[in-house]
């Protein structure tokens, strides 16, 4: 059996020994435990702040996407109401010469139906008095035949018709 | 009967005094396990941890952050390692007891020398907080008389935690020798009716030293080397405030 040491006994080089056996031990957790470790943690917590400053960074790009499109939405609107615009005026403007060629091409074909109706009526005059004439002729014949002669009374008869035609 | 309570076994004698005994061996025994096991516990560490070594290497080092940082403020992070280590070293000493070692903080030895470290510290401490001369005329107040004991009481912290912690430990192993010894008394006592080798049996020293071992060496190591490391903290902590 080999010999012990007191139970209760003091040395000079084992408390040493205890100390340097614990700063050795030290610098091993520091080295093999606590730095890896630490490490992780803090790459860890620097991913998740880029993380986090990436999805900043991108809900700012889409709040800047946002805004242009809603900008370019609102132009869109704007052109669209322009155009419509413009096109209305055209079409009022089409719509205006339109009526205003109707109105034209009424008017004309009025007057050329009023010509020819004063032609109707002129020929229809002319072809009334033509009648006139001869019926009072022949009437005037059959009623005078013998008091009055055809040459003497015709002028006469004339200028009756002519007056009563002027009267129609 | 003869009951023997010594210390550590003396292993080797070299010069000047030194001496390699059970609480050298088993020391080295206890750092190697603790250096293979940081090692295994941090290989191949991700940023999305995957195995469960991950997980317990993480959260071993935190406890020890949180530990020291809510003790000693967040400009004492530096701390977080050695206290580890020092928690980790007094209890996996305290509880090698367990597997039958001699625990190398049964040995007052061992609990001067740490200490020791612990004492260094709190007097760089107050020396950097209060100046060489606020330091020493400390030890006058409130009354020069009074500087003795003031001394005396300066020297008292590391003596008291050494002699705590080595006390509890090897209380226990003064006790689970005593009680191994009286069991085998009583068991061969009460088996002497039993022929031959039979009798020599300590039947009785099954079960009953397990539930003793349960308090002296897993209880009273892990609370000692709570108290331990909580002292030496506070006690550093204060220090640095300075007076």
């Amino acid at each position: 059996m080999p010999e012990s040491l007191e139970f209760l006994s003091l040395n000079f080089w084992s408390p040493l020994m205890a100390i340097g056996n614990l700063l050795i031990l030290f610098l091993i957790v520091k080295k093999f435990l606590f730095k890896p470790v630490n490490d992780i943690l803090d790459k860890r917590a620097k991913e998740v702040d880029s993380i986090y400053s990436d999805a900043e960074d991108m809900r700012t790009e889409a709040k800047m996407n946002k805004d242009i499109y809603e900008e370019k939405l609102k132009n869109v609107k704007a052109e669209t109401d322009l155009m419509i615009k413009s096109v209305t005026e055209r079409a009022e403007n089409r719509k205006e010469e339109i009526l205003k060629e109707a109105a034209v091409e009424a008017e004309n074909r009025k007057i050329k139906a009023e010509t020819d109706i004063k032609l109707a009526k002129k020929k229809a005059v002319d072809n009334i008095k033509e009648n006139i004439v001869d019926m009072v002729i022949d009437l005037a014949q059959q009623v005078v035949e013998k008091e009055i002669a055809e040459k003497d009374h015709e002028s006469l008869i004339d200028d009756a018709i002519n007056k009563l035609g002027e009267r129609v | 009967m003869n009951v023997e309570i010594t210390g550590a076994k003396i292993f080797l004698r070299l010069p000047f005094g030194i001496l390699i005994t059970e609480t050298q061996v088993n020391m080295w025994i206890i750092m190697l396990a603790i250096a293979i096991l940081c090692k295994w516990l941090t290989h191949n560490l991700k940023v999305k941890p995957e195995g469960k070594r991950q997980v317990v290497a993480e959260y071993l080092v935190n406890m020890s952050n949180k530990f020291v940082t809510s003790n000693m403020g967040d400009r004492f992070k530096n701390f977080s390692p050695f206290i580890g280590t020092l928690f980790a070293f007094s209890l996996l000493c305290s509880l090698s007891g367990l597997l039958g070692m001699y625990p190398p903080t049964a040995d007052l030895n061992t609990t001067i020398g740490w200490a020791t470290v612990t004492f260094v510290m709190i007097v760089y401490y107050k020396i950097k907080a209060n100046g060489l001369g606020g330091y020493l005329k400390g030890f006058m107040e409130p009354i020069p008389v009074l500087a003795p004991f003031n001394v005396l009481g300066e020297f008292s912290t590391p003596i008291s935690m050494a002699i705590r912690m080595f006390g509890n430990i090897s209380t226990g192993v003064v006790i689970s020798t005593l009680v191994y010894a009286a069991l085998a008394w009583l068991s061969s006592l009460a088996l002497q009716w039993l022929p031959g080798v039979l009798s020599g049996i300590p039947v009785l020293q099954l079960g009953v030293p397990a539930i003793l071992s349960i308090y002296f060496d897993l209880f009273s190591g892990a609370l000692q080397s709570f108290i331990f490391c909580m002292l030496t903290v506070l006690y550093i902590a204060q220090a640095s405030k300075g007076d």
